[in-house]
């Protein structure tokens, strides 16, 4: 408000005007200034006698002042475009979505109440001198020809396809300004920013709906992997929004296949932590397509018990993990690392092993050639692989190239890298000083020369974060940390910092054991044991021991905690790896997003090929699909527009060109399976979600607004960058702000001549 | 509970006069392995443990008099043999061994450090339940037991009883050259036959005479490695039958010609059989 009374125009008018002059430079203008000038230099002369810097500065300020009064004669103006009256049409969307029919968080109303009465009393009389056109949006966007036609029915909210459908299909020249009407609670596809900017149409949002909604407790993101191998354990990762006030409040949580319940769990919610990300365990039993739901346990009073489930598909199949186990020494942690991974038989492990020192031995290859010269020949050779176990090795066991190569393997492969301890692992082995030691989640540099690895016997205990992973679900009834009362192991490499980004899954006490006696502590002060990272498109972890053998040894027979440790270990890392032909699907509203990524040996991008998949619908029927390369991109994809709802499965059919073999490694993601339609989306995010908003705003060159001031919007439509335009000159001779200078330079002067005491 | 056995009493006379004549006799050789509960941590990797058992019969049965004291079986080669060998292996493998052997009991809590187990001379071993027990858990733990030195079908049969307890339903099998065993570091073309250096002589063949061991011997010229199973098809227990490989090591130094036919030969056998334990 202050800015108009100031400078007697909008913001909008400065931001897009140009200050100009209106008046003629001509004989009166020059006198003028003669007169001036001429005035300044007899006040000069008559106050020779007072020092220089009293002087100047008098001077200064009559010049100032003199120059405002030569600039309100010569007539200042601002020339601005402003919207043709009569010629322009203001755009106003309003969404329809079943979230606009929630309390919008003021007195009774309704977000949808809220919006019509926006648009009645102030949206269409700040759009004065344009045309209003009424849209609505839910599913499509739809024009209408008042707003009391809408209903808040639609099933999803596509806000931003909505956005981009206006500016496509409408008269652009015409269109001068959208405005939308919305909680925010897109739920569509995605549209990138980009796209939206170049519509060149501001777009100003007004954000209709609370910030959050009391007593809710919403299960806001299920992830769950596409696939897993029969009878394992899978992790879904959840995050779980609400607003409770209870510093005791708990909600229980269940993960079901159908009327099976899989895993049970009760979490707390922290007042002081309205989003919660956590992680559940579940068995995924035989092979086959799972439907996998997770379900919040409604409490009482829940405003949205819609937003407590959420479901996914799980293609419970053959997973195969090829893995690289390069050994310096025989030790006793190579072999139960080989008889742990035995036991799985989606594992398969490749060994070399120095025995002497001019003799290896190597198990478990598919050809004699494989590892016949120690580590691979080639990067090809290498990414045959899906992880990389490196033992108590030298690090000159490798030369300068291969040890790029498995920097990269995990950087660009997506490979997992495991560094164990020993005598010749980590900086014993020299390996501080190479590329790999970068991607590591520890620095293993250590100052002097001593050895880190040292032998004794070690408790291991888990971190909190480490509860919470996969790798330490080793089984067991009851709690982890009691799954995790384990033998000590009998010997520790000393590590060091973290990187950030880095995690602490377990970490190791030394302790003194005394045979038939209690064990004694010795120090106390955990270190780390296990680290993990993500690193590139892969993982990497440091495991500081080698003795984890301890724990099948000094166990009972029928204890799988040891085997479990190491399953999990393998597939987690191994899992990171990137197939060589990958097919990913996704649902979007009533359509199938098939993307298809290939790469060479090398994994780089193949582009020069064709690709074809075939759709199955819910029905069974079936047909092809050619893709076309995705512009900008190396991927092939298409958007599929389907009727049926139901579960579609798209499989890779066909590749021309120089198609990429699969040889080892995982196996390539080669079909997928998405469901359509029949979701419950607007129960979902459905608070007021005005970052969205904002962005979609500051991307457009429009504005947010709240519902309670819209005061400004008039203005900011007047003076709209699209549309058709007028050539307008706003006086600025008679603004308040030039009267101000001219007043404030004369008493300026005035007080510093009393306080100099004339001149 | 332990079965009454008809040597009882003998045993009990003789390991007395045992316990006598070790204080007498053997002092010196108590320094050179740890004890139960003397064990010094070392960097080492694989510790060389010989399990300590009991044997049936007195003189001559289950103890010997030789070399100027009287031994129990178990003790057969002990710990020279493992000190030597743990030498070896140090000089010509990448594993890294205590020189410091140990001895252990088949129940002590802490046999499931010693994945690897040597016994010796088993020809009249007998096992308690509570061993039979622990080497069963042992076994199926991955846990893997080296047999030596013992000859003939009466000694055979002994150990054959012994493990019947340990492993019901169990079946040996003879390992043919072949087998991965023979070829881990060495390529081993014939299971060689070690005769105790006191039999070793020129000429006389390899085989060690029948009367200085349990009757009937049967046929004692050929050796072998026999060996259970897990259901898996890795490998528990090898027996290295009709041969004296500890022998080999303990007697490295005892004259060239023993060395080189007899002791290079038993460190062959020896090495291959430590890689393939710590890499199957």
């Amino acid at each position: 408000m202050w800015f108009e009374w100031l400078f007697k125009y909008p913001r909008q008018a400065y931001g897009q005007g140009e200050l100009a002059f209106a008046g003629d430079f001509g004989v009166l203008w020059w006198a003028a200034a003669a007169v001036l000038l001429t005035l300044g230099v007899v006040f000069g002369r008559r106050v020779a006698r007072f020092p220089m810097l009293r002087r100047a500065s008098v001077y200064l300020l009559q010049i100032a002042a003199i120059a405002v009064l030569l600039t309100l004669i010569a007539e200042p103006v601002l020339e601005v475009t402003r919207l043709a009256p009569g010629a322009n049409t203001v755009a106003v969307l309003v969404d329809s979505s079943q979230s606009m029919a929630l309390p919008a968080g003021t007195n009774d109303e309704t977000r949808i109440d809220v919006a019509k009465r926006l648009i009645s009393d102030e949206i269409e009389s700040a759009s004065r001198g344009s045309e209003v056109a009424l849209f609505h949006f839910g599913d499509a966007l739809q024009q209408i020809g008042t707003v009391a036609e809408v209903q808040a029915e639609a099933d999803r909210s596509r806000l931003l396809e909505s956005l981009t459908d206006l500016a496509t299909h409408y008269d652009q020249g015409a269109l001068a300004a959208v405005i939308v009407v919305t909680d925010g609670a897109h739920n569509g596809g995605s549209v990138g920013w980009e796209t939206l900017a170049e519509t060149g149409i501001p777009v100003h949002s007004i954000g209709v709906g609370p910030a959050d909604i009391p007593g809710d407790v919403e299960l806001a993101e299920l992830v769950l992997p596409s696939r897993a191998s029969p009878h394992t354990q899978v992790a879904a990762h959840l995050v779980i929004r609400h607003s409770s006030r209870d510093a005791n409040g708990r909600v229980r949580l269940r993960v079901l296949d159908g009327e099976s319940v899989l895993a049970a769990e009760s979490i707390a919610l922290d007042p002081s932590s309205p989003t919660i990300a956590t992680d559940i365990l579940f068995p995924v039993g035989s092979a086959g397509l799972r439907e996998v739901a997770v379900a919040l346990e409604a409490t009482p009073g829940d405003p949205l018990p819609g937003n407590n489930v959420q479901s996914a598909l799980l293609d419970v199949d053959r997973e195969r993990y090829r893995v690289l186990y390069f050994e310096g020494e025989p030790r006793w942690e190579f072999k139960f690392i080989r008889r742990a991974t035995a036991e799985d038989n989606d594992i398969e492990l490749v060994t070399w092993l120095r025995t002497t020192e001019r003799k290896t031995y190597r198990q478990g290859t598919s050809d004699p050639d494989e590892l016949a010269d120690g580590f691979p020949r080639s990067l090809e050779a290498l990414y045959r692989y899906d992880m990389v176990i490196l033992g108590s090795l030298p690090a000159t066991s490798l030369n300068d190239e291969q040890h790029d190569w498995l920097a990269r393997f995990v950087a660009e492969r997506g490979g997992g890298l495991l560094a164990l301890a020993g005598r010749h692992a980590l900086d014993n082995g020299g390996w501080d000083v190479k590329p790999v030691a970068q991607a590591l989640p520890v620095s293993i540099a250590r100052p002097g020369e001593s050895l880190s690895y040292q032998r004794g016997n070690f408790e291991v205990i888990p971190t909190d974060e480490g509860l919470r992973s996969v790798l330490t679900d080793i089984g067991g009834a009851g709690a982890r940390e009691v799954a995790w009362k384990l033998p000590m192991l009998a010997d520790h490499q000393i590590l060091g910092t973290p990187k950030p980004g880095a995690t602490v899954i377990l970490e190791a006490i030394e302790r003194v054991e005394r045979r038939g006696a209690d064990t004694v502590v010795r120090g106390g002060r955990a270190k780390p044991l296990l680290v993990t990272q993500p690193y590139g498109y892969g993982r990497t972890a440091v495991l500081a021991t080698a003795s984890t053998w301890r724990w099948r040894m000094r166990t009972p027979p029928e204890d799988t905690r040891h085997s479990l440790f190491w399953r999990h270990l393998i597939r987690h890392f191994a899992g990171s790896a990137l197939p060589r032909r990958s097919l990913s699907l996704a649902a979007d509203g009533d359509a199938l997003d098939v993307r298809v990524a290939l790469k060479n040996p090398r994994f780089e991008p193949l582009t020069d090929t064709a690709v074809t998949v075939q759709v199955t619908a819910p029905d069974g029927e079936s047909f092809d699909v050619a893709l076309p390369r995705i512009a900008g991109e190396s991927a092939f994809g298409e958007t599929l527009p389907v009727a049926t709802p139901g579960i579609y499965r798209v499989e890779m059919a066909g590749i021309a060109g120089p198609a990429p073999m699969a040889e080892g490694g995982r196996p390539d993601a080669l079909a997928a399976l998405a469901r359509v339609g029949e979701t419950n989306l607007e129960q979902f995010g459905a608070t007021l979600n005005e970052p969205l908003l904002r962005r979609v705003a500051e991307t457009t060159g429009g504005a947010y607004w709240r519902p309670d001031d819209l005061s400004g919007l008039a203005d900011a439509l007047a003076f709209s960058s699209a549309g058709i335009h007028e050539r307008q000159q706003l006086p600025l001779w008679n603004a308040p702000f030039l009267f101000l200078l001219l007043v404030l330079l004369k008493c300026t002067e005035w007080s510093l001549r009393r306080y100099w005491g004339g001149i | 509970m332990m079965p009454a056995h008809p040597t009882a009493g003998r045993k009990l006379t003789a390991r007395l006069f045992l316990v006598v004549g070790a204080l007498i006799l053997a002092g010196p050789t108590v320094a050179q392995f740890a004890d139960e509960d003397g064990i010094t941590q070392t960097n080492d990797e694989l510790w060389l443990t010989r399990i300590r058992y009991d044997s049936v019969g007195g003189p001559r049965e289950a103890y010997y008099h030789y070399d100027g004291r009287w031994w129990e079986r178990w003790e057969t080669d002990f710990p020279q043999a493992e000190q030597n060998f743990a030498k070896r292996l140090n000089e010509l493998t990448a594993v890294t061994v205590s020189p410091v052997p140990l001895r252990r009991r088949l129940t002590d809590p802490d046999l499931g450090d010693s994945p690897l187990i040597f016994m010796s001379d088993v020809g009249y071993m007998q096992l308690s339940r509570p061993e039979i027990d622990a080497l069963r858990t042992y076994l199926a733990n991955g846990g893997f037991l080296w047999v030596d030195d013992f000859w003939g079908d009466a000694e055979w049969a002994s150990l054959e009883r012994a493990m019947a307890d340990v492993l019901p339903g169990k079946r040996w099998i003879t390992l043919p050259i072949e087998h991965p065993i023979f070829h881990t570091v060495f390529d081993i073309e014939v299971m060689p036959q070690i005769p105790a250096r006191d039999f070793a002589r020129w000429g006389r063949g390899t085989t060690e005479p029948s009367f200085e061991h349990r009757r009937p011997t049967g046929n004692m010229r050929t050796p072998s490695i026999r060996a259970y199973t897990d259901d898996d098809g890795r490998l528990m227990v090898i027996a290295t039958h009709n041969t004296d490989i500890a022998d080999g090591w303990e007697r490295e130094s005892y004259g060239e010609w023993y060395f080189e036919n007899f002791s290079t030969k038993s460190y062959r056998v020896g090495i291959n059989v430590i890689v393939y334990a710590l890499s199957h």
